[in-house]
Parts: C-alpha cells; sequence; structure tokens
C-alpha cells in the first residue's frame, strides 16, 4: 500500500472524469429488486419432462470419446448394441439383433439376425452398418473394443438383414463383450473415417470430431445442449423396441422428453432433488443424505447391489507380504462386519470372493473364509496362531501365555528380522471416505498384532501411479465401482502375463496354475464349464490373497414419486436403459 | 525523452517474461508422474490400448520434439485440442471466458466504486467512530476465508432462504420453455448475484483500504492546503481536488490485484459451480488435461502481465522523471 | 550494554504496540489460538478416539452436533470436530510461521544483495521478483499440487514461501540503497571489511526490523493459500487442517446440514489471519514513527 501511496503523484494533473457512484449504486439497487420481483413469482409453468439431473458436465457427445460416466449416460439412449443384459435375469438377450444368436461350433461361426431397425433419422438400420462398425474398431484400434473384436476373421453380410461373424478360435465373451459394443451408422461416420485416416493420428481425429446430432436407434435424441447447464433429448419416433416386448418388458419411452440439468456438486442437485426440480439424480447418494431423504414422503429410495469390487491388496513382490501366511493372517483380523456396519453404514455386503456376490452366476460362495463369526479376540488369537505356527515371534507377543491380549512389541519375520515399517495406501477421504476410513481402520486392527502399519491417504492419480506404475508400494485399499458383469476381469488382475509396471495384475501374483484356468475359460464357449473354471480361479485368489476382497457396497438412487413412476430395478441400480423406456408419468 | 524506447524495451521485456513461462510451464507438465490416461481405471482398458493413446495424444514423441511443436503451434495460433473434451481448446476457453469475464468485471467494477466512494469516507473522517468502524469491517472483508464465506452466503442466502440458486449459471426449465430474452438475462443475473456477492465483499475490503490510505496521503499535499486557502468549501476539496486524484492509484490498483483476484475468482467459480475460467482450470489440472491447462494458465498469465505492463506504461507517460 | 540498548527499545515498541487497539485486540485473538494450539497436544491423551484424524468415537456413525462428549460435534464418521479444530489452529501456525520465515529469509538475503549488488544484479533480481509476484500464486499451487500429486504440509510450505519473497525483497533492497552510501558503511568498506562482512554485520542488523514487520504480512498469506488449496482437495491428505476440513463437510455432502461443521473452521481461518494483519498494522506504527505521529495527532 505504501508503495502504491508513493505513486500517486503523476495523478495530480489528471482531472478529467468524474465518478458517477450514485447513479451506478441506485440501479445496482433496482436490478436487485427487479430480479428478486421476478423470481418471486416465476417458476409455476412447467411443461411435462423427465428430469434428471447429471453430476457433472458430459465430456463428449463423440462416441469414441465420451467413454465417462455422464456421456456414457446420455449416449447410451442413442447408440445401441445387438445384444444386451436383461436387467432380472442378467441373461444376454437380443436387442438390435432379432433373436438369439446362432453358434456353429464346426465352422465358428456365429450368425445373427437384425431387426428392421431405423436410424433417428429415418434411414434403415442394415448390416453394412454392422460391418462398418467392424472395420472401424479394426482401423483405429478403438480402445474398449478393439482387442476384443480381434478374435473375429472376417464379418460375412448374407443379407440386408443377416451377418455371419466367423472365429479365429471359440470366444467365451463373444455374447457378453464383442456384441455389447455400440452400433454406429455408416452413414454418419464414412466421411469422417475416410478423412481421419488420411491424418497421421486417426484415432485422436476421430475423437477429436464434433458430434453435434449423434445418429443412433436408440429410444431418445438429441434435441438441444447447452453447454454447462443442461442437455435436451426427445424421443426417437423410429425406435425400434417402440411397443414392442423384448424380455417380457413392453417398452416405451412413454415420455416425449428429457432434460438432463448437470449440477456441479451432489449437494445443490440432491436439494433439487427434494424441492422437486428434478424427478431423478443420476449418481449414487452417500449414506449422509439418507436421513434427510427418508423422511421426504415424496421421494422414493432405491437400494440396489452394485457389481463393485473393494479389496485390500498386497505387493507380492515384496517382504512382509511375499509370506502367504501373513497375508492370511492380516485377512482374518480384518473386521469385515465393522467395516460394513460403520463404513458403509449397513448399505452393502460383506465380500467374500472376487466376483461380487450380486453377480449371481459367476459368484462363487464356497471360497475360504477367514475370521468369519468370530469376535475381535478370537480374530487375534487365531492370527496369532497362524503367524506362530509360520515361525514369526515377537519381544511381547499379543497373547499373554494366560491368553489374555497384550499390547504387542516387535514384530519379526520368520527369518528373525525384524518387520520393516509397512504402508498401507489409500484414496484421500474426498475422493472415497470409504476406502480411507477402511485403511486406517485396518492399520488399528494390523497394530493390534504389532505389525508397524501406516495408513496414509494418497491422492488418486499418484496412488495409481504408484501402485499400478512403479509396483512400489506395500498394500493398498482400491476398488472398482463398476465391474464387468462377465467374470473375465479375474483373468486381467491375476495372470502372471500381466505383471508389468502400468497392467492389470498390481500386486504381482504368479501362479501357473491360475494362468492355466485363465487362458482356457477364455475360449470356453461352455457356460456351465466356464463357471467351475471361474469358480475354482476365485477359489485359488481367496487361498493365496493377492487381494483381499473388504466390502461391496449398495447403490442408493432416489427418485421422486409425484410425476413419474416405472424404474427398472437391477444390479448397479435405476440409471440405465430399460428404466427410461418404462418410466411413466403417474396422473 | 526517451519514450519509444522505454516501451519498447517493456515490450520485450514482457515477451521475454512470457516465453520463459510458456517454456517452464511445458517442461513442468511433461516432467510430472503420471499422464492424461494414468486416471482411467477401467479394466476393460488392456495396456494396448493405453500405449495406443498416448500415442494418438503425441506423448510417446521426444520431450524436444513436444516442446518445438508445441511453440510451434502457439505461435501460429493453433492452442491445441483438448485431452478431455476432444474440442479445440481455444473454443472452450472462449465459451468459458464469457462467464469469468461477466462476473469478474462486474464485481470488479462494483467493488472499486463502492470502495473508493466508502474510503473517501472514511479518510476524510479519520480517527472517527465512522472510520474505526469501516476501517476495521474492512480489515475484515480483507482477511475473510473466501471459500469459507462463499460456503456460508450459499447455506443462508441460498439454502435457508432459498433467495439465490445454488449454483450454475441458468434455470433450465426457464430456458427450454423459450422464456423472452428479458427474462432470461435477469435468469443469468440471478445466477450471478451469489458468486458477485463474495468476490464483492472481499475485494471491497482491499479497495477501501487502499483508497482510504491514498487519500491521507494525497490530503497532507501543498494544493489541498492552497484549496483550504482559498477558501473552498469542504465538500468540494474532497469530492473535486481529494478523492479523484486519491482515487485513481486504486483504479490502477486493479490491474496489480489481478493476480489475487484470480486466486479468489478460481475458489467462486468452484463454489457456485460458475462454469467459466478458474474452475475449468482447475478441473482440466486435475485430469491431467495438458493442452486446456496450459491454454488457461497462459491466458491468466498473458492478462496479467499486460495490465502490469499497462500500469507501467501509464506510470511511465504520467511521470516523466520515470525513465529507464 | 548493547543488550540493555535493545531490552529498552523493545521496551518502548511494546509500549507503543499495545496502547493500540488493533495491537491489542490482535495479540489477545492470537493468544486464545496459541492456546488451542497447545492443547491440541493434549486432547489425544484423553482418550484416543480424540485423535483429529484416526480416533473414531465407537457410538456415532454419522454426523453429531454438539454434545457433551464432543462439545462441537462430529464429522460424518465420528472424528472429533473440535479435536481437529485444535489440530487445525497447530498447524496453521507451524504453516504460517514456517513459510513467512522462509519467505523473508530468501526476500531479506535477495532485497540485501540486490541493494547492495546494483548494476545487472540488482536488474535481474527484481525482474525475477517482479514476475514472481504478479503470478497467481494458489493457481501455481494447485498445478504443481496436482502435476506432482502428493504434497506433504512442508513442500506446500516451502512453495508458499517461494511465490512470496519478493514483496519483502523489494522493500529491503531500497532499504539497503539507503544504508549503503551511509558513511558508516563507507568506512568499513575503507577499512578493508568484505563484502559478506558488510552485509552481514552493518547492513543485516538495520533491516531486519522491517523484514519481521513484513514477516506478519506473509503469515496471513500463507495461512490463506494452504487453506484455500486443502478445501480445493490438494493438500496433504494425512493431515487434519481448517482447509481440510472445510473440504471434508463440502465433500461428504454436509454443507447443508451440519453448520457446526462449516462454520467452526473458515471462522478460525479468518481471525487468525485476521489477527496477524492487525499485528501487522499494529507493528506498521511502531516502527513508522511518521504514522505513529499522526495517529497521535488526531
Amino acid at each position: 500500500m505504501g508503495q502504491i501511496g508513493k505513486r500517486t503523484n503523476p495523478f495530480r494533473q489528471l482531472r478529467n472524469r468524474e465518478f458517477r457512484i450514485y447513479p451506478v449504486l441506485r440501479a445496482v439497487v433496482m436490478l436487485g429488486l427487479i430480479v428478486a420481483g421476478l423470481f418471486s413469482c416465476s417458476g409455476s409453468k412447467e411443461p411435462p419432462f423427465l428430469k434428471i439431473g447429471l453430476p457433472e458436465e458430459p465430456r463428449s457427445l463423440n462416441i469414441w470419446l465420451g467413454t465417462d460416466a455422464n456421456s456414457r449416460n446420455i449416449l447410451s439412449q442413442i447408440y445401441q448394441p445387438l445384444f444386451r443384459r436383461h436387467p432380472e435375469t442378467l441373461e444376454m438377450i437380443p436387442w438390435l439383433a432379432k433373436e438369439d444368436a446362432v453358434f456353429n461350433e464346426k465352422e465358428l461361426t456365429y450368425t445373427v439376425r437384425l431387426r428392421e431397425a431405423k436410424w433417428s433419422d429415418g434411414s434403415d438400420f442394415t448390416s453394412a452398418d454392422v460391418l462398418f462398425t467392424r472395420q472401424l474398431f479394426a482401423d483405429f484400434k478403438i480402445p474398449r473394443y478393439y482387442s476384443h473384436w480381434q478374435v473375429i476373421e472376417n464379418v460375412v453380410a448374407v443379407d440386408d438383414h443377416t451377418v455371419v461373424f466367423h472365429l479365429k478360435e471359440p470366444s467365451a465373451v463373444f455374447l457378453p463383450r464383442v456384441m455389447t459394443a455400440p452400433m454406429v451408422s455408416k452413414k454418419e461416420w464414412e466421411q469422417v473415417c475416410k478423412e481421419a485416416l488420411a491424418t497421421e493420428k486417426p484415432l485422436r481425429f476421430l475423437q477429436d470430431y464434433q458430434v453435434d446430432t449423434p445418429l443412433g436407434t436408440g429410444p431418445f435424441m438429441l434435441h438441444e445442449y447447452q453447454k454447462g447447464a443442461y442437455i435436451h433429448m426427445i424421443r426417437n419416433p423410429h425406435f425400434f423396441g417402440l411397443g414392442q416386448t423384448i424380455g417380457n418388458l413392453t417398452l416405451g419411452p412413454y415420455v416425449d422428453h428429457i432434460l438432463f440439468n448437470i449440477y456441479g456438486t451432489s449437494d445443490v442437485a440432491i436439494l433439487a432433488l427434494k424441492k422437486g426440480d428434478i424427478d431423478y439424480y443420476w449418481w449414487d447418494i452417500q449414506p449422509g443424505y439418507l436421513k434427510d431423504l427418508e423422511k421426504d414422503s415424496d421421494i422414493d429410495l432405491h437400494y440396489n447391489k452394485k457389481s463393485a469390487l473393494y479389496y485390500l491388496g498386497f505387493n507380492l513382490r515384496k517382504s512382509p507380504f511375499n509370506d502367504k501366511t501373513l497375508r492370511q493372517a492380516v485377512a482374518t483380523v480384518v473386521d469385515k462386519g465393522f467395516i460394513l456396519d460403520r463404513i458403509l453404514q449397513n448399505h452393502g455386503n460383506p465380500m467374500h470372493s472376487i466376483v461380487p456376490a450380486g453377480n449371481r452366476f459367476w459368484h462363487n460362495q464356497d471360497v475360504r473364509k477367514y475370521g468369519e463369526g468370530m469376535d475381535q479376540k478370537t480374530r487375534i488369537k487365531a492370527a496369532w496362531q497362524m503367524l506362530v505356527d509360520a515361525g514369526y515371534s515377537w519381544e511381547t507377543p499379543p497373547v499373554a501365555s494366560d491368553g489374555t491380549l497384550t499390547k504387542p512389541s516387535d514384530i519379526r519375520l520368520p527369518s528373525g528380522e525384524k518387520m520393516e515399517k509397512f504402508v498401507i495406501l489409500t484414496p484421500p477421504a474426498d475422493y472415497d471416505p470409504k476406502r480411507a476410513f477402511a485403511g486406517t481402520m485396518i492399520q488399528e486392527w494390523l497394530r493390534l498384532l504389532g505389525m508397524p502399519a501406516f495408513a496414509r491417504p494418497m491422492a488418486f492419480n499418484s496412488l495409481l501411479e504408484t501402485v499400478k506404475g512403479k509396483h512400489d508400494f506395500d498394500a493398498f485399499v482400491l476398488g472398482y465401482g463398476k465391474l464387468d458383469l462377465d467374470p473375465g476381469y479375474l483373468a486381467s488382475f491375476f495372470s502372471s502375463k500381466n505383471d508389468n509396471p502400468r497392467d492389470w495384475n498390481m500386486s504381482g501374483y504368479r501362479n501357473p496354475e491360475f494362468d492355466k484356468l485363465a487362458e482356457k475359460q477364455k475360449s470356453t464357449v461352455d457356460l456351465q464349464v466356464r463357471r467351475q473354471m471361474i469358480f475354482d480361479m476365485q477359489a485359488m485368489i481367496l487361498e493365496d490373497i493377492p487381494y483381499y476382497p473388504l466390502y461391496n457396497p449398495h447403490i442408493i438412487e432416489a427418485t421422486v414419486n409425484k410425476r413419474f413412476a416405472g424404474w427398472v430395478e437391477r444390479v448397479d441400480g435405476i440409471g440405465n436403459i430399460w428404466s427410461l423406456c418404462m418410466v411413466k408419468p403417474v396422473d | 525523452m526517451a519514450k519509444p524506447g522505454y516501451i519498447l524495451l517493456k515490450l520485450v521485456e514482457v515477451g521475454v517474461i512470457f516465453f520463459v513461462i510458456l517454456t517452464a510451464l511445458f517442461f513442468l507438465f511433461r516432467l510430472s508422474p503420471g499422464d492424461p490416461i494414468s486416471k482411467m481405471v477401467d479394466p476393460m482398458l488392456t495396456p494396448e490400448d493405453m500405449a495406443h493413446l498416448i500415442q494418438q495424444m503425441g506423448l510417446d514423441r521426444p520431450m524436444w520434439e513436444q516442446y518445438l511443436i508445441y511453440v510451434k503451434n502457439f505461435f501460429t495460433g493453433h492452442f491445441g485440442v483438448s485431452f478431455h473434451y476432444g474440442e479445440p481448446v481455444a473454443n472452450i476457453i472462449v465459451d468459458k471466458l464469457k462467464w469469468t469475464i461477466l462476473l469478474f468485471t462486474t464485481s470488479t467494477f462494483l467493488a472499486a466504486v463502492v470502495g473508493v466512494f466508502l474510503g473517501k469516507i472514511a479518510a476524510w473522517h479519520k480517527g472517527s467512530r465512522l472510520d474505526n468502524v469501516m476501517s476495521i469491517s474492512a480489515l475484515v472483508c480483507y482477511t475473510l476465508f473466501i471459500p469459507w464465506f462463499a460456503l456460508l452466503l450459499l447455506w443462508i442466502l441460498g439454502f435457508k432462504l432459498g433467495l439465490f440458486p445454488l449454483g450454475g449459471v441458468l434455470s433450465p426449465a426457464l430456458w427450454i420453455s423459450n422464456a423472452p430474452l428479458i427474462v432470461r438475462i435477469l435468469d443469468v443475473l440471478h445466477h450471478l448475484m451469489l458468486p458477485l456477492m463474495t468476490l464483492f465483499v472481499i475485494n471491497l475490503g482491499s479497495y477501501l483500504l487502499l483508497m482510504r490510505s491514498s487519500m491521507l496521503s494525497v490530503l497532507r499535499e501543498d494544493y489541498i492546503l492552497t484549496a483550504r486557502a482559498k477558501g473552498l468549501s469542504e465538500k468540494v476539496i474532497r469530492n473535486k481536488h481529494a478523492a479523484r486524484n486519491a482515487a485513481l492509484p486504486v483504479i490502477t490498483s486493479v490491474g496489480l490485484s489481478l493476480a489475487f483476484s484470480i486466486n479468489g475468482g478460481a475458489l467462486t467459480e468452484q463454489i457456485f459451480t460458475w462454469p467459466g475460467i478458474g474452475r475449468e482450470l482447475i478441473f482440466a489440472v486435475s485430469n491431467n488435461d495438458y493442452p486446456l491447462a496450459q491454454a488457461c494458465f497462459l491466458l491468466i498469465a498473458l492478462v496479467v502481465l499486460c495490465a502490469n505492463l499497462i500500469v507501467d506504461l501509464l506510470y511511465a507517460w504520467l511521470d516523466p522523471r520515470i525513465t529507464y | 550494554m548493547l543488550n540493555k540498548y535493545f531490552v529498552s527499545r523493545f521496551y518502548k515498541g511494546w509500549q507503543i504496540f499495545i496502547r493500540n487497539p488493533l495491537g491489542k485486540t490482535g495479540v489477545i485473538i492470537l493468544g486464545v489460538f496459541m492456546i488451542m494450539a497447545v492443547a491440541s497436544f493434549l486432547v489425544p491423551l484423553i482418550d484416543p478416539m480424540y485423535d483429529p484424524m484416526t480416533g473414531i468415537d465407537p457410538d456415532i456413525k454419522l454426523s453429531t452436533g454438539p454434545s457433551f462428549t464432543h462439545w462441537l460435534g462430529t464429522d460424518n464418521v465420528g472424528r472429533d470436530i473440535l479435536a481437529q479444530l485444535l489440530e487445525g489452529a497447530k498447524v496453521a501456525f507451524i504453516v504460517g510461521l514456517s513459510s513467512a520465515f522462509f519467505s523473508i529469509v530468501i526476500g531479506t538475503l535477495i532485497g540485501m544483495i540486490a541493494g547492495y549488488a546494483g548494476g545487472l544484479v540488482d536488474a535481474f533480481l527484481m525482474r525475477i521478483a517482479d514476475i514472481i509476484m504478479v503470478l497467481p500464486s494458489l493457481v501455481i499451487l494447485l498445478i504443481l499440487a496436482s502435476l506432482f500429486g502428493q504434497f506433504n504440509i512442508w513442500i506446500i510450505v516451502f512453495i508458499i514461501a517461494i511465490m512470496r519473497w519478493p514483496a519483502v525483497s523489494r522493500v529491503i533492497r531500497s532499504q539497503t540503497l539507503s544504508l549503503k552510501h551511509r558513511p558508516f558503511i563507507e568506512a568499513s568498506r575503507v577499512a578493508g571489511a568484505s563484502h559478506i562482512r558488510i552485509v552481514l554485520r552493518h547492513i543485516m542488523p538495520n533491516v531486519l526490523p522491517l523484514a519481521f514487520l513484513y514477516m506478519t504480512f506473509r503469515v496471513t498469506s500463507a495461512i490463506l493459500v494452504e487453506a484455500a488449496l486443502s478445501f480445493l482437495g490438494f493438500g496433504d491428505p494425512s493431515q487434519v487442517s481448517w482447509g481440510m476440513m472445510l473440504q471434508w463437510v463440502w465433500k461428504s455432502g454436509h454443507m447443508f446440514q451440519a453448520p457446526y461443521w462449516l462454520i467452526p473452521p473458515g471462522l478460525c481461518i479468518s481471525l487468525l489471519t485476521l489477527a496477524f494483519y492487525m499485528l501487522g498494522r499494529a507493528m506498521d506504527e511502531v516502527l513508522d514513527p511518521r504514522l505513529r505521529k499522526e495517529g497521535q495527532a488526531e
């Protein structure tokens, strides 16, 4: 301030402008009054829209770039796959396909008949579009699809509505992974692809292409997009499912307009829900809000199982967690009941296997369980016994000779070396309080066994860099909020060939027997046989514990029941295309 | 008069500084751990997919080559394409900038006007109770923790009293029903009120204090004594002679305090989900969206440097004693 | 003898300082926060559930309002808010004082060197100071913090210090310039004293009071910047601080439901920075006789 004071002199000569303060102030006050007046009387007239809150701006309306949750919510109403899962049975049912795919075991072909569907501009959806989509995946090596579509040797269009897929080898994931890819229109993309392929970076060009009105076959189409504020979608008159019964659901859509409001924070969106400004908030609701929402009779809460996995992971490449017994002892002292009760506030399930229980067909419930039904004292004793048997020793053991628990000190490895201090990495509390506090609790439990455990919250991308990129860690708590319903991820997470920096085997689990099964199940088409293999793989993991599954939260969603009803509940919640096809206005 | 030389020198200086920032920023982004896809935890994404994405983003090239491309693109006006949105950075920035300018200029202008007005009165009545109350309140405003103050406003005025919307820039329900333009404008202004109030209060404190001290130093000047001796009325002396001269440094300090305002602006935008440049920068930075974050930051740096350049030149023009 | 001189000078200064209403208020508020900071060491000793980071009340599952066991209530996992607030006071002092100290050290050194050496060195250093001065420090910290992921609290302190030295060095430089040609400096130079010796023995003692004045203002901005950074989620996640508390209440969705959690941390940040600012202004008057005379005349 002093400096500025010294610089005042030059302005002494300047006396040209008058500062009109009063008029400005008066104008401001007037404006404020007008605004206040206007909004006390507005907001009464509303068109009959289904209004849905989105937590963030969608990344892009270009399907090759918009892979985030918000973009998917919008785009999944537009671009459709040939097959999709039934909301209740979770089986693959024909969607853009007319009927089940016919598999020819000898020829290794799948024959798929297509529906008489139309794109939203009225043109026909034909085999040419399927062939085009396949070529696009191959030309651009589209992430997520390309690797699965590689199993296809060739695709032949028999006629306009019949396509034959020739496979290189039998594939277990043909339906769940290959046939669930979205089909795009040749008309919309052909020119763009041609241009893109001529550039140095075709994929980037394709992803950066600005799509203003995506062309799809789904129940809705884009009408208006006001960036940062809202997306207005209207019913697609050419939707193939309109009035049809697919998977014993008679599809609509029964609403003409959907308005997606973009909110930046959950607080605001949930308040909007309470005020009735939106009918549904397309996001998981944190337990903190529940008490308040439960009281509101206008609001329905939907609790559904989630295909999710939250787990404690170990680094099997180095001491101390290269010892299986130690990992089992850790698993024994972890109190899943406590985590469920305190951290999830009972909105979830304890998790026993890597494949979540909500995934009924693939979940193996007969895996080895640790500390089941024990109280804390028995847990500690059991874990202590396991460690003693394996040669661990203490200066003061956690269990005294008379059987009472004591404060342990100086745990030593079987080799006689002192156990070095180790760190359990967790995401920070603001990113996910559940994982952060699970980490803290595990630290406390391990200390009861005398282990020098330290839970440390770490910013999410550094955490990934450390764990996945550099493999420089002892243990971590991480999770997948949306796990695919096909258990193929077991092979990704635990195959030794994936034990590379940045690859999916973060623990460094190496088990030749597991590798063999993981390879074999990929080409096992018989569901029952594959199921047994997947069961065996789960059993192996729970015996060796590279990951120890902790909990599986429910997904909790809220809708306003005054205006619309008929939401379709399934694993992962009511936010799905079935809901939007089935929701009806209530009179 | 070495004025043209001085201006040229200043321009060169700003250019060099800007280039240094440009370069430093590039290496900062590239040398840090993590990349735009390191946050993707999608088991469907194979390592080959990731490598392919990295290659498509041009991040697999040698560092110096990336740097040369970056500099060349910058000077040919290609600011690149956002990794996150897949849209040219320039479009995104233009889109966001209008909201920031709206919020920033209105709050700065109002705060400066009111601050000058109140500071003048405070200085004139130096030592009185009025002055004490105003100075202390200004001090309190000045040291308020912006996010907390913003959250309090949101809680009391937005939530408890329901006077203002809780975030965003417009009410979609109003816009899709084809409301008349005036209603839309008022709707935006209604959304503007809370962030505006936050920035206004914070800025007001500093302008008031600045005006007060500037006015006090002007009042000590000889020409005020002369004016008094001439028998001019106190009001005329206060408003015509003293305030006008004292206000100018306050106005120019808008330029100097820009950095402070940008900090506050980013926080305010974040809390009120105001889709401006500050919020976008925070978002881009946490997403490792290099092109967008770089462009946002360079824009901020450029604005700050230019504002300072203008202030410097203004002083040089007004004060012949400054030579280089 | 020298000591006695300093004591009496300090005593005189203190007299003026404490008579100033701003200074008095500032000192009182600071005193309260210091007591809080000290108390933060004691609270976890009462019961481990009062540990600000890991203590969880076994009987509480949701955020609850003030009660007998938790005077300010608990957060959403059952941690005591008062305990966090006390811990926050400690962290704020650590952050504020240490980063102010670093920035004063850097600023004083650079200011003295620039002022004493003059010429190109001076121009170069002051240009750098100019650049850094105009850059928005929070935005820069934000970029650094998110790029390098994990900053612990000391790195944050250090970066704030690096961002905040230029204003100090400018003032110290001009002070040094005015000292440089004083007879006693000339005399020691003629007597063959080395540059380092002149700077350390003759210039430094004369610029230090001014440096300390600036330190109080630096404390203010350091606390604010650290709090803002934590609030945005780029702070040290393993360290409770007031900014972090605000971040938790905001991100966990308790902003509209738990005023007992929302209000205290922000109030503390604002009050503490206010106290330091008041202290600075009062010290300003002690060190600048011109201001003082005016203040007393009216």
